[in-house]
């Protein structure tokens, strides 16, 4: 079974974008336009992992990080925002890591790998 | 200078102070004849110059807000001094606190605004006056991670207690949450240290522990049962032994989480030992100030000749009138009325309560606004008492608020 990720995005070029290139990869993806839509889905459909945007409408991110770990502490969280800034705000530090939107996924999709092998391992 | 906030934890049940929390939360529990229980622990943060001060709440909260309100809205908010009363406020999850790592946990925004160096880490429910300076001076010399503040104690009472097993150089080793068997002090087989609950975190570490406590699945959100000894294996975690300035002994400290230690501290108060350490004028408690008459104690002519009012070895805060009863041994707060010929002894009598002529009372607890009628007898018959009353294993007799005989 590949892994599936949970990519959480409010722009459907990104959303789309890197539903591409997972998929490429080899994972099933699953997409969530803000963080209430990803609650949703994470209660209905839990993924393996989940990219996490910051600034979205109706929930943001940091909001919806406290939240997902309520329902299922085990997903892992990646965030993956434009801004670095956010890396000061603690509930930034309950995601497994923290990547910087860049137009090369090289950083981000290394990170999946890495952290779906640890969790394999646990 | 570091940085500090202080964080007062007063969000349990207080279950075991039943029926005194049955319309308060714990912290907000008379003592002493002028106090709430939390006034200690918010004066010493004055008295040791910590003047940013969170009071976490969750349940029955009024009477302690009520209070914060009258009695602490004192420090200048505009030189960035408080004492602000946060409820929880499902701001991280929908849940209550679950434990007091978690009351911390959820409120990391506040953490987030405050940016401390440092987060000290109080109980709302202990009676005990202590200089934290010391302790945080502790905490930046051992270069530590976490403090957090012990005291001797006799064996005896582990399964009451985190025990704390200290090397030479103060750091912790092992942490045992109530344990029938206690790691002892070398060289004191009877001896054992005890967690006071106190804890001084450096800011980032705090975060980072409740993160990973918060993701653990087999977590009570506890800081002496899981963060703690989880931090043991990862930080420099270091003990400060408690040991009262002036007398340069363990010093007094009671966690008042029962009936009969709640009764056995407010008895302290009348003890020469204690009244003067809790009582320096150095170290002032404050509270909120009542305006009430002076305390009035009445001799009342009889016609079978004259009888007089008298009151031995207690405390009476303002508005008491003693007429013609006699009080021995007792606390009795703001406004409490008893009339002639009555007796209260060993006892805790709570504002506005009024007691009838020729009763007899001994060992008892009444709370605010009970009326006690003529002729009534309450600590003599242990039956009579428990239909009306909470009755101890040890005997003390509690009187819920506005009960009506």
């Amino acid at each position: 079974m590949p892994a599936k990720i949970l990519i959480v995005d409010d722009e459907d070029n990104i959303r789309f974008l890197y539903e591409q290139e997972l998929l490429d990869e080899g994972y099933q993806t699953i997409l969530a336009k803000d963080g209430k839509e990803c609650l949703d889905l994470v209660q209905k459909d839990p993924p393996d992992l989940i990219i996490l945007d910051i600034r979205m409408p109706r929930m943001d991110g940091l909001e919806a990080i406290g939240k997902i770990i309520e329902i299922n502490k085990d997903i892992p969280i990646i965030i993956n925002s434009a801004y670095s800034t956010y890396k000061d705000d603690f509930m930034s530090w309950a995601a497994d890591a923290y990547i910087v939107k860049s137009y090369d996924l090289d950083a981000l999709k290394r990170t999946i790998k890495e952290i779906l092998a640890k969790k394999r391992q646990l | 200078m570091k940085k500090i906030l202080a964080m007062i934890l007063a969000g349990g049940r207080g279950e075991r102070l039943y029926p005194l929390t049955r319309d308060r939360a714990k912290p907000a529990v008379p003592f002493g004849g002028a106090y709430r229980i939390i006034d200690f622990t918010i004066s010493n943060c004055i008295n040791s110059d910590i003047r940013k001060i969170y009071v976490l709440t969750q349940y029955k909260s009024l009477s302690l807000d009520r209070h914060i309100q009258r009695a602490w809205n004192v420090l200048n908010g505009r030189f960035g001094e408080f004492v602000y009363i946060i409820h929880a406020q499902q701001r991280i999850n929908e849940n209550w606190y679950k434990g007091t790592a978690d009351a911390i946990y959820q409120n990391f925004y506040t953490l987030q605004q405050e940016k401390p160096d440092l987060v000290l880490v109080l109980s709302g429910d202990h009676i005990y006056k202590m200089d934290y300076r010391g302790m945080i001076a502790a905490h930046v010399q051992n270069n530590a991670d976490l403090t957090v503040a012990t005291m001797e104690m006799d064996k005896r009472y582990s399964r009451e207690f985190g025990v704390v097993e200290i090397a030479n150089n103060l750091q912790i080793q092992d942490f045992q949450e109530k344990p029938s068997k206690p790691k002892t002090i070398p060289g004191k087989p009877d001896r054992m240290f005890i967690n006071m609950g106190i804890y001084i975190f450096n800011t980032d570490i705090l975060v980072k522990r409740l993160i990973e406590n918060a993701r653990k699945p087999d977590t009570q959100h506890d800081f002496g049962k899981n963060v703690i000894p989880a931090m043991l294996k990862t930080d420099r975690v270091f003990a400060y032994p408690f040991i009262d300035n002036v007398t340069h002994q363990t010093g007094y400290w009671r966690d008042v989480g029962t009936i009969d230690a709640y009764y056995e501290a407010n008895m302290d108060l009348l003890s020469d030992s204690v009244s003067p350490t809790l009582f320096d004028p150095l170290w002032p408690i404050y509270t909120s100030e009542k305006l009430a008459a002076p305390v009035q104690i009445a001799g009342f002519e009889l016609h079978n000749g004259e009888t007089y009012g008298i009151a031995l070895n207690s405390i009476l805060a303002r508005g008491c009138r003693i007429q013609g009863a006699r009080v021995e041994h007792s606390i009795l707060s703001p406004n409490v009325f008893i009339d002639t010929y009555s007796q209260v002894v060993d006892s805790i009598v709570l504002d506005n309560v009024k007691i009838g002529k020729q009763c007899k009372i001994k060992r008892a607890i009444i709370d605010k606004g009970v009326v006690i009628p003529d002729n009534t007898f309450i600590g003599y018959d242990r039956n009579a008492d428990a239909r009306k009353a909470t009755v101890t294993d040890s005997g003390i007799v509690v009187i819920p608020k506005n009960t009506v005989f």
